[in-house]
């Protein structure tokens, strides 16, 4: 079960995702992190109610980051709780994506 | 312990997550190893159904959990074609793929394989601090 919401905030349009970014729900996630760089310059994921990520889910965040770079949009993954941070970092992800501790707005 | 059984689909995944939440309850595990074993036992079900020729079927897997003196004790059964997580090559970053099993050889232990006629069977433990 996963649950995305988006708002706008100080120039940032920030998409909250809660719940699991797993198999099942990793083609949401790519396809909401899509549409929110589709149509704002600056995008944050806040996953701050993120209580677990697969690789499936790392891969959709991949995606979005690469989407990011091909529109020079800006790209930032917030707030990730230890466990889900230390999987972005096995798996060498961390290196390719801009993850900030707390929201940038 | 727990033991269960998994068909071919993904809608299994919330089911699995159901059932190790509520075994790392009832056995006073934190957030951390239940994330650990979730994510350990999705990548080796979704490789089985990706790449073992299981997704659509029925009594594809099977994992059993139980607690032991220093951890969990995983065993995860399918029966998707021969494949050995131990000895897979790691992930190349040029190519997609790879990084399920990747994550699975770094955050579990003492990882082994066997085949056992129609099933490949993958023993590991996930270490629990004493408390």
């Amino acid at each position: 079960m996963m649950e995305l919401t988006q708002e706008i905030r100080s120039g940032w349009c920030v998409v909250t995702v809660r719940g699991r970014a797993d198999a099942e729900t990793a083609d949401d996630l790519e396809a909401a992190l899509r549409a929110a760089l589709e149509a704002n310059a600056k995008v944050a994921a806040d996953f701050a109610g993120l209580d677990y990520i697969s690789s499936a889910g790392l891969r959709a965040v991949l995606q979005a980051a690469r989407a990011a770079g091909e529109r020079k949009a800006e790209f930032a993954v917030c707030a990730l709780s230890p466990p889900a941070r230390r999987v972005f970092d096995l798996s060498g992800m961390h290196h390719l994506l801009r993850i900030e501790s707390g929201l940038p707005c | 312990m727990i033991k269960l059984a998994l068909d071919g689909r993904l809608g299994e995944l919330q089911r699995l997550a159901n059932e190790v939440e509520r075994f790392c309850r009832e056995q006073g595990l934190d957030d951390e190893v239940r994330f650990d074993l979730n994510l350990a036992l999705e990548e080796l079900f979704i490789n089985a159904l990706r790449h073992g020729g299981c997704l659509g079927m029925e009594h594809a897997a099977e994992v059993r959990l139980a607690l032991e003196d220093y951890g969990v004790r995983v065993e995860f059964r399918d029966r998707g074609a021969a494949f050995d997580p131990a000895s897979a090559p790691p992930p190349d970053p040029a190519r997609p793929g790879g990084l399920g099993i990747h994550l699975v050889r770094s955050i579990m232990q003492e990882l082994e394989y066997e085949r056992e006629g129609e099933w490949n069977r993958i023993g590991m433990r996930r270490m629990v601090k004493p408390t």
